[in-house]
């Protein structure tokens, strides 16, 4: 009798698991037409047509660790939309940003649990984008794309799961990109730091100059490439990703291995510290220290070289970015997004469209303790950006910046971390010397397409 | 005598009302169908043999274990016979293609390799060094307390700020290299953090460090157990503190040591952290340095091109991988014991 007592219940245990198994597996609820991702979701938050309904209702809104230092500016904001939009309130949340940020969102798009309007970077957005979970801004709202720039309104798109580029974001806040170098080293090395090279090779070619001046006492960069794959493509015009973002064609360009032979010469002819391989790729201590000629590329980085080394400092320059064959530069900024699953859609997008206002991004912008660039037209217009005083490194980065976004284009090809770790990998070992740089990028693109056949 | 009396109604000041409330007799009848109270004229004995009594306190448990262990193994058991996508969506029934896949992926077979060669190398270490470790802390000499203290701060170090600190002290000019460089032992620097096999092997040296501390405490309460007698007995016999040590020592903490072999096989072969911190995300160069774990999130969990059902498939195999090294450390040491 106990016997029978304790089969039936492992037996319903085991179904109810499995059941519930079962309904993991469907990947969702909900049979309804409206769906976003795995969700059911309000009809006009999906589908062609304009999102119509009343601005009325409270949403959600995720920055990503900004509450710390611009807590007033956001709550400003917030006031005033509400203010202008009487019957709404915002609720505001930031997430810290760590390394699990986009996992966590996933999980929270998975959970139905989005947050109504929510700042994010490439990488979750493309993510995202890709399940259907976010609003898809160029149909629901046509004229989202008047306020920007416009590379930047056309460049920020993200494909779906069929491949279709869709605008899912509204560009936000950029920083820009340029070299720091310190200008000792680089007169050693017989480089005129007034004369920044242009192409990614003269770029390494000064650092290989660096290399042999500095006989191992300090080095030109760091050795880790996974902050240059696929920057570095991008900016020399290489194609990574087909066009449907479906199967990698990198090694189809014949500069990828001229690229690669370069690094790994860099690093055998020691351009690159040794340990920084697959360790840091973060300059910004050992630039301080004197101990490698070329900083961080972020604007932002000039000034905490002016307060943590001020000696260094006295010694660095800024310089344009290498244009080579994109001519500009490329740069994904933080992006603002609105869940589809949102149920005050209306309310959401309002909320987004306000936040990133030219208003709004001007006055955030302006803020002395940011280091930031805005995306709309009239923002960049303004003589704040435009007509840049004091002649310090600091001035003449944030001078450049304002200069390359006029042109700058968030074409960033957007990697998975893992496809990105498969192709860095290859990279590696052909820097140590293991494998010949043709080979290590006929292999990085076979890895890197198994991964993209396997997510379909 | 008192279990076969019959239960006399409590009376307290006020109840009346609240016994003679409507529905009253009614919540009563079904509290005493559903709680163990003693039911009018039943014996207490016989009350606690109810079939569902046991069910009903380990229900919160087994509601626990089945939503956040069963509910998660079956799913991934099942989710390894599909192509599901982490995020969600359809996913297809593919049969056993997963697991053909990993026969055929060097990449499966070389983070195996890697797993299974922390666990060799780690596991009796972390055995016996601990082991150690408590027998010299575990007298009652002045100053000790600071020591235990010491040797235990590590484990409440975390993981992230000991990896960065190994990094710096086993970077090219670290404190390692440089100690090693001043004491002429070597012309140029060690490649801890570019060698992919001295990337695993100081990766298992943070773990061991890590760990130390806090295998110590497990032995040092199990050594508190082996009784003084027998090494008092033994040293008038003249055997020497080695001697001691293995013929009483171990024999007396050879459960724990059980227990801690156990824990440390399964806690190597999920490491992580470790290479990470030390490999970065490629998990060292050219990947060489991953582990099950970190190609479990490769290959599954990346939001973009994971595929959950492959990931499912390899957690699988290291989940086998993980059941058969425990039972096969069980079963030598049953040998050993008989």
């Amino acid at each position: 009798m106990r016997t029978g007592r304790l089969t039936g219940s492992m037996v319903g245990i085991i179904v109810l698991t499995l059941t519930a198994a079962g309904c993991g597996l469907s990947g969702g609820s909900g049979d309804s037409d409206s769906t976003a991702g795995g969700c059911t979701v309000d009809k006009g938050n999906v589908g062609s047509g304009k999102l119509t309904g009343e601005v009325k209702g409270k949403i959600t809104f995720q920055t990503t660790n900004l509450k710390k230092d611009f807590g007033s500016f956001f709550n400003g904001v917030i006031k005033s939309f509400e203010k202008a939009h009487p019957g709404t309130s915002v609720k505001w949340i930031d997430d810290p940003g760590d390394s699990t940020f986009t996992q966590r969102n996933v999980a929270d798009a998975q959970a139905c649990t989005l947050p109504d309007v929510i700042n994010l970077n490439s990488e979750t957005a493309t993510a995202l984008t890709k399940a259907g979970y976010l609003l898809n801004l160029g149909v629901k709202d046509p004229s989202a794309a008047k306020p920007f720039v416009p590379a930047f309104w056309k460049s920020s798109t993200f494909k779906d799961a069929s491949g279709s580029a869709l605008h899912t974001v509204l560009p936000w806040y950029t920083g820009g990109i340029v070299l720091t170098y310190n200008t000792d080293l680089l007169k050693k090395a017989g480089i005129d730091p007034a004369k920044p090279p242009t192409t990614v090779f003269g770029l390494f070619a000064d650092y290989e100059k660096i290399a042999k001046s500095a006989k191992g006492k300090y080095f030109a960069t760091m050795a880790n490439p996974i902050w240059r794959i696929p920057a570095d493509f991008d900016q020399m015009n290489i194609k990574t990703l087909s066009s449907d973002g479906k199967s990698a064609v990198f090694a189809d360009d014949p500069r990828t291995t001229q690229w690669v032979a370069w690094m790994a010469k860099l690093y055998k002819e020691g351009a690159m510290p040794k340990d920084s391989l697959s360790s840091s790729n973060d300059p910004s201590t050992p630039y301080t220290q004197g101990k490698v000629a070329y900083g961080s590329t972020n604007p932002s980085y000039v000034r905490f070289v002016k307060q943590n080394s001020p000696s260094i400092y006295a010694k660095t320059a800024v310089g344009q970015q290498p244009f080579d064959a994109l001519g500009h530069t490329t740069g994904a900024p933080q992006y603002i997004s609105v869940a589809a699953t949102s149920k005050h859609a209306p309310v959401a997008l309002a909320f987004a469209e306000y936040l990133t206002n030219a208003e709004n991004q001007t006055a955030w912008c302006k803020d002395p303790d940011v280091v930031i660039f805005p995306t709309t037209t009239t923002s960049l217009n303004d003589p704040f950006f435009q007509k840049v005083s004091g002649t310090d490194q600091f001035a003449q980065a944030r001078k450049l910046v304002a200069d390359q976004l006029k042109t700058t284009t968030a074409y960033q090809t957007n990697l998975s971390p893992a496809v990105q770790n498969a192709i860095v990998s290859q990279v590696q070992l052909a820097m140590q010397g293991k494998k010949s740089p043709a080979q290590a990028v006929k292999d990085a693109q076979a890895k890197a397409n198994e991964l993209l056949k396997q997510a379909g | 005598m008192v279990a076969t009396q019959t239960a006399k109604p409590v009376t307290v000041p006020g109840a009346e009302a609240v016994v003679s409330a409507p529905g009253t007799a009614r919540i009563r009848r079904l509290a005493r169908a559903v709680l163990p109270g003693p039911a009018p004229g039943a014996n207490g004995a016989a009350l606690y043999r109810r079939w569902w009594l046991p069910w009903l306190w380990t229900a919160p448990a087994i509601v626990c274990a089945a939503v956040f262990g069963v509910f998660p193994f079956l799913n991934t058991v099942l989710l390894s016979f599909t192509n599901a996508k982490p995020l969600g969506g359809a996913a297809n029934f593919v049969g056993l293609s997963n697991y053909t896949r990993m026969l055929d992926d060097s990449d499966f077979w070389l983070a195996t390799r890697n797993s299974v060669l922390y666990a060799v190398i780690v596991v009796p270490l972390m055995v016996l060094l601990p082991l150690l470790l408590a027998v010299l802390v575990e007298k009652n000499l002045p100053g000790i307390g600071f020591f235990r203290s010491a040797f235990y701060t590590p484990v409440l170090a975390s993981s992230v700020v000991v990896g960065l600190s190994w990094q710096w002290l086993l970077a090219d000019d670290g404190l390692v290299n440089t100690w090693l460089e001043k004491a002429h032992l070597i012309r140029s620097a060690i490649p801890f953090l570019s060698d992919s096999w001295l990337i695993l092997l100081s990766a298992m040296g943070l773990t061991l460090w890590k760990g130390l501390g806090w295998y110590m405490v497990f032995y040092l309460a199990a050594l508190g157990n082996v009784p003084k007698e027998l090494h008092e007995a033994a040293s008038m016999d003249g055997a020497g503190a080695a001697r001691r040590f293995w013929h009483i020592t171990v024999p007396g903490v050879r459960q724990a040591m059980m227990l801690v072999g156990t824990l440390t096989g399964i806690g190597s072969l999920r490491v992580f952290t470790e290479i990470y911190m030390l490999g970065s995300s490629t998990g060292g160069p050219g990947g060489a340095d991953r582990t099950l774990p970190f190609y479990i999130r490769d290959v599954g969990l990346d939001p973009i091109t994971g595929n959950a059902g492959y990931g499912s498939a390899v957690s699988v195999a290291l989940f086998v991988l993980t059941l058969g090294l425990t039972l096969l450390a069980q079963r030598l040491t049953k040998e050993d014991e008989s």
